[in-house]
């Protein structure tokens, strides 16, 4: 081993690490949102009594699931363009992200729905519960209360992923760290402050979900 | 006590996997590599003219032509490594590669790093655009959206400009994907070298891609890890035999059609 390790350089160019790991926070917490908004749109067209629909759903979601992401995001940057669709780097990366996680979010929320007994549903048809209370108490919450740690590993990954949209120069936490080592080369102290950066990150969406999850289901008894 | 022993095992496991995911050990000198039958080399495969991915997935053009050069002055077999603008000199520290051979400009910065050889090559840091777009200097940047590959030379010198006079810098992972945004529209002015536009001319006519500004001239060396007097030696050697038995030239009119410029020497 004859490398001089060198930290002094990352602490210098930390406000700029700091400014990339605010875009990646930022394009992450939207694309979970919406992303969940485009995965229970999914997720009810997949249940679709029209056979089109759960066909149109079904595409989507086999299309994306079985495309890698970098290609994703290189289709909406650098090929919408010839449809004429021109996307700024960070709403090109946002747009991928979502779709993706759309995808993904469709999958885990079926299985949250499907695993609502038919008992259940009867239960509250009995009841009489309009359509709308038997979706939203019958079905969407005890799913979402399922699925709920499914749902929170797929937002991290979907940050995690967000790594790549640096290739159509977005400027998120790897794009900076990429820029720093190609400008001064300390690649082992830029990628371990960076690693440290995301791990950070990590924890306080873990945190955050938990809090949610407290916020929502706390007067949930334990079935 | 078991929980213990499980802590182990994983530590065994993870030491284990570790050792097993180190990476290659590159030659560090001449006699090794031709111990070894093969030299390593890392290459640019994003790069028209110096470098791109041929039809048979093998690299081609001017940097890959000259490791093979090397390879047959070595009487070795060559083995590439794709490499980019940003990660070649981590690969090369690494020990991933023996040498890097990948349009890597000579700068004081970089060569605290890693050294270089003589110059093989020359080429100089360029914008360029659309004919329509009125760009004369550096000034006329403001509000254009300028692509860059990330690191190159481009990026280097327009970065401590790039706020003073509000140009709009656009770092790409490489040469290829600041290209495709170029015709794609979603930039404006891309920052590359001189002979770059003839391929833009073939692949997207009618927008008539020229060079508007020439940033710096370069010139290009091999790249290896510092301390390596032997590796260097035999390098220079070599390039200063192919620049005078024709051999250089005959690559850089295969590839640039340009007869080979003098080339300075250090």
């Amino acid at each position: 081993m004859d490398y001089v390790f060198q930290f002094g350089v990352v602490w210098r160019d930390l406000p700029a690490l700091l400014l990339g790991a605010w875009l990646t926070v930022r394009l992450s917490a939207l694309a979970m949102a919406l992303g969940l908004l485009v995965g229970v749109a999914s997720a009810l067209a997949a249940a679709s009594r029209w056979r089109a629909v759960r066909a149109l759903a079904r595409v989507y979601v086999e299309a994306i699931r079985n495309t890698p992401f970098l290609v994703q995001v290189l289709f909406v940057y650098l090929g919408l363009p010839s449809i004429g669709v021109r996307l700024r780097p960070d709403q090109a990366a946002l747009l991928a992200m979502v779709i993706n996680l759309g995808a993904y979010a469709t999958e885990i929320l079926r299985a949250g729905m499907k695993a609502v007994p038919r008992g259940q549903l009867e239960a509250g048809t009995a009841l009489g519960l309009s359509r709308w209370q038997l979706f939203r108490h019958v079905v969407w919450m005890p799913a979402l209360r399922a699925i709920f740690p499914a749902l929170g590993s797929q937002f991290i990954l979907i940050m995690l992923a967000s790594s790549v949209v640096s290739v159509i120069s977005a400027e998120e936490l790897t794009a900076v760290a990429d820029t720093l080592v190609a400008r001064h080369f300390r690649s082992f102290e830029v990628y371990l402050v960076v690693t440290a950066m995301y791990l950070i990150m990590c924890l306080a969406f873990q945190a955050a979900f938990g809090a949610i999850h407290r916020a929502l289901f706390a007067r949930w008894r334990m079935v | 006590m078991r929980a213990h022993r499980r802590w182990a095992v994983s530590f065994l496991a993870l030491s284990l996997l570790l050792a097993l995911a180190a990476p290659p050990l590159a030659a560090q000198t001449v006699d090794e590599i031709i111990k070894r039958g093969k030299v390593i080399v890392g290459v640019n495969t994003t790069t028209p003219i110096f470098g791109l991915a041929g039809p048979d997935g093998q690299p081609e053009g001017y940097d890959p032509d000259v490791a093979r050069l090397a390879a047959k002055y070595l009487g070795v077999q060559v083995e590439f490594v794709p490499v980019t603008g940003a990660n070649r000199l981590p690969f090369l520290l690494t020990n991933r590669v023996d040498m890097v051979i990948a349009l890597f400009g000579i700068t004081p910065e970089r060569a605290q790093q890693i050294w270089f050889s003589i110059p093989y090559a020359t080429e100089a840091a360029v914008l360029v655009a659309p004919a329509s777009r009125a760009v004369k200097t550096v000034d006329d940047l403001g509000g254009l959206r300028v692509g860059v590959p990330r690191g190159a030379m481009q990026d280097l010198i327009l970065t401590p400009q790039a706020a003073a006079k509000k140009i709009n810098l656009m770092r790409f992972d490489d040469e290829a994907t600041a290209l495709q945004a170029l015709v794609s529209g979603q930039i404006d002015v891309v920052g590359t070298g001189l002979l770059v536009n003839r391929t833009l001319n073939r692949n997207d006519p009618g927008k008539n891609y020229e060079v508007k500004i020439v940033l710096r001239p370069l010139h290009f060396g091999i790249g290896i890890r510092r301390g390596q007097t032997e590796l260097l030696q035999w390098l220079n050697t070599f390039i200063y035999t192919i620049k005078n038995n024709g051999e250089l030239d005959a690559i850089s009119r295969k590839w640039r059609q340009l007869p080979l410029e003098p080339l300075p020497v250090f």
